[in-house]
């Protein structure tokens, strides 16, 4: 009897096997299949909008990285060396659509943080300067008294610190402008001395010399423009699209960066801007390559306080 | 407890959490925070408008059926394929209107009335409410391809064997979907259903009062960015659904009707068979025996009669009231409320806005110009590749998701878009990873000393 049960109950199992009941529809069979080619874990493989470029060849904000303990980012000519005690665990988000980048994270785990971040003056919603951050710092948090300047070789930091009394919290933000980006590095601890000791070492930040185009905000307008191709946008997705173009010295697009779009709007969008003419930029008469900047797609998604940066729009 | 005791116990409390750290204190107890209506509603302002919140209510409770012929189960037009057989079911925690509840009610869903389905092994007796979805098709090696985006919900069970279908409705005509496959290939993603209290309040924020949030917003030291979610058609701001994707609670009630229990109706009007079985084989005919919509306005009725029940469901979720959240529990309300100011501090509550007002509204007093305290800025953020699914629904991409509203947090048993979890930490810990827009969020929260944290954990337990 005993055998007999045990046979039913062995015979019985496949039907409690991984919590299904017993099958009564057909599946397929994963042995059937030749070979197993699962979908890579944790990889986004399907993503939103992502930056496009042109060419490879040109820097763009977003292509900086981490080695060992050097942050290096060709397009703002930084490198920037800190602590060793601190690591980049993750990589940041794709820029945003209002031209925001972040550039790196790096931690010291439970005791503080470095963040880089980068933002494109020409498509930012809110005024750029230390002056309007100040002024709309949350409640909750308490201005310090410092030096509102930090120099860092030829350079100048705006600086301003802030404190959460609450969480013992403390942030030093420290920011400068390249590029017509805004480039922030925002340091915070619970250890006021950790942030003497980071903005000691921000001071030994290097800013290449480099070839890089002037910026000028706002020149592809109207009267600037020889000749333009619309792009033909076929997937509405009500997003903004904020590009920057090089402009050679001979009026012609040279580089285009798509900051924000969806795949299937960047190459259009490309396609159109490298048939662009601008009358060249001239400084003392003579003319000399730039950067701006033009916003396609939905602009009135998105609107902008007073003082920011206004923008040329398709 | 004595009085020689009490201070033993504070010093107990207060040990484990500097020695193991800040805990989870769990679903809060008590009674259910939420599922009765707005305040208006409840005073019958307007006149009858309680009539429609007690029977959208009544619908959502409704449990369905093939025909409508089964004794308790008078809705009509379940499956061909479904995913459960009634709103109530699967959102039902803490009350009916809420999120999945502890036992899981699709366990019963595939057997109920004969019904011939293997439950997949992802569905647990204590496991969250789950609808699956494979992220890309499936190539003819039977492998995912990669460059053939899927991402529409795959039915869990079908009709076949209930004592109300067809006879010519078989397993060989309607098997459900290749879960196994799908799991062996990493192709399969789950959803659990949202919670639906304050609905109504949701609906009713302008996308001007969003928009003025967002902009505010996107002058931050933290690296957190987010954009809206369009609706297809006339491009203003979606706002619910995991990503945002739904514009308005009809168009939602809608569509869950159709998807999760296969009732055709006035929005959506044809039975849904899986994705890509229109381009194959197509939902067979013997399985589809009822006349199309299945819910419809219904006429020589009532006035509350007269409505379908998608249009009932809306109404019981618009007038819903939002969640109560409690000031003394878990912890005590100077935890709490010190766990609200570090939520702020630490930068939470730059996705996760406490309150938003909106607008003035036709329907009544208490979604007019009413403080929204949903902590939602209703915006779809970067997670990162660690709770990035691969769906991609309008403008939200596959790592991209709704800042999910807090309100009423504190009964909640499983947590994120799939309810991987019931550890509040855990959760909070899952939002960091490459990718994603709160890294420097969770970085300053990983700075709180213990006590800190739990102060931050009986904030939200308390929502």
């Amino acid at each position: 009897m005993r055998a007999f049960l045990l046979v039913l109950l062995t015979a019985a199992s496949p039907l409690f096997a991984q919590g299904d009941f017993a099958p009564s529809a057909p599946q397929n069979d994963p042995n059937q299949v030749k070979t197993l080619k699962p979908v890579p874990a944790n990889t986004i493989l399907l993503p939103g909008a992502l930056p496009k470029s042109s060419d490879t060849k040109t820097a763009v904000p977003e292509e900086g990285n981490v080695h060992k303990n050097v942050y290096e980012n060709r397009y703002f000519g930084i490198e920037y060396a800190f602590p060793d005690a601190f690591v980049k665990q993750f990589d940041g988000p794709p820029p945003s659509e209002t031209g925001k980048y972040v550039l790196a994270e790096l931690e010291l785990k439970d005791r503080g943080s470095i963040l880089i971040t980068a933002q494109d003056e020409l498509f930012a919603l809110t005024p750029g300067d230390a002056k309007y951050a100040r002024e709309h710092l949350p409640s909750f948090y308490k201005l310090e008294d410092v030096p509102p300047e930090l120099k860092a070789g030829e350079r100048t930091f705006v600086r301003y610190d802030y404190t959460s009394p609450v969480a013992g919290l403390h942030w030093s933000v420290l920011s400068t402008e390249v590029r017509c980006h805004e480039v922030q590095f925002v340091f915070t601890s619970r250890d006021t001395g950790l942030l003497e000791q980071l903005r000691g070492g921000l001071t030994q930040i290097k800013f290449a010399e480099t070839d890089a185009p002037r910026c000028v905000p706002n020149y592809a307008r109207a009267e600037n423009l020889i000749y333009k191709v619309d792009p033909v946008l076929t997937d509405t997705k009500y997003n903004p699209i904020p590009v920057r173009v090089i402009i050679g010295k001979n009026g012609k697009v040279e580089h285009v960066h798509v900051i924000s779009a969806f795949r299937s709007q960047a190459g259009i969008v490309i396609d159109a801007l490298l048939q662009w003419r601008f009358k060249p930029y001239l400084v003392n008469g003579e003319p000399v390559e730039i950067e701006t900047g033009v916003l396609f797609g939905s602009e009135k998604s998105r609107k902008r306080e007073p003082g920011a940066q206004s923008i040329a729009t398709d | 407890m004595t009085q020689r005791a009490a201070p033993i116990f504070i010093l107990i409390t207060l040990l484990s959490v500097s020695l193991f750290g800040q805990t989870d204190p769990g679903v809060r107890g008590g009674g259910a925070a939420a599922g009765g209506p707005l305040s208006s509603v409840a005073a019958n302002i307007p006149v009858t408008i309680l009539d429609f919140f007690n029977d959208g209510q009544d619908r959502f409770q409704e449990v369905d059926s093939v025909a409508g012929t089964l004794a308790g189960e008078e809705g009509v037009g379940l499956g061909p394929r479904f995913n459960s057989r009634s709103c109530a079911s699967c959102h039902a925690q803490p009350a009916v209107g809420g999120s999945a509840p502890a036992v899981n009610p699709q366990i019963g869903d595939g057997a109920a009335d004969g019904a011939r389905n293997t439950v997949p092994s992802f569905i647990t007796r204590n496991g969250p409410v789950r609808e699956a979805r494979f992220p890309f098709f499936f190539d003819n090696n039977g492998n995912p391809d990669t460059n053939n985006p899927n991402g529409g919900v795959e039915d869990l069970f079908t009709i076949v064997g209930r004592s109300d279908s067809p006879s010519g409705c078989t397993a060989s005509i309607l098997p459900q979907p290749s879960f196994s496959q799908a799991q062996a290939t990493g192709n399969i993603i789950f959803r659990m259903p949202t919670p639906l209290f304050g609905a109504g309040l949701i609906e009713n924020i302008d996308d001007a009062t969003l928009q003025t949030n967002a902009r505010a917003n996107d002058n931050n030291r933290l690296g957190v960015s987010g954009h809206f979610n369009h609706n297809g058609n006339d491009g203003t701001i979606s706002r619910f659904g995991w990503k945002a994707q739904n514009k308005s609670l009809e168009i939602f009630a809608g569509e869950a009707y159709n998807v999760e229990q296969g009732v055709s109706n006035e929005l959506f009007t044809q039975e849904r068979p899986l994705p890509g079985e229109d381009g194959t084989t197509g939902l067979p005919a013997a399985c589809r025996p009822n006349p199309t919509p299945e819910d419809h306005t219904n006429f020589n009725t009532t006035a509350t009669g007269t409505l379908s029940d998608t249009v009932g469901f809306a109404m019981f979720m618009r007038l819903l009231a939002p969640p109560t959240p409690s000031t003394t529990t878990p912890g005590g309300s100077s935890s709490i409320n010190n766990g609200r100011s570090l939520f702020a501090a630490v930068g939470c509550s730059q996705c996760h806005t406490p309150s938003l007002t909106t607008s003035a509204s036709s329907f009544t007093s208490s979604l007019s110009n009413a403080t929204a305290n949903l902590y939602s800025d209703l915006l779809v953020h970067h997670m990162g590749n660690g709770l990035a699914d691969n769906v991609s629904q309008g403008g939200a991409g596959g790592d991209e998701f709704r800042s999910s509203p807090l309100w009423g947090l504190g009964q909640r048993i499983f947590f994120l878009h799939d309810g991987r979890t019931t550890n509040l930490l855990t959760a909070i810990s899952q939002h960091a990873s490459s990718g994603s827009e709160a890294n420097a969020v969770i970085s300053n929260f990983n700075t709180l000393s213990s006590s800190q944290k739990q102060d931050v954990l009986n904030f939200l337990r308390s929502l």
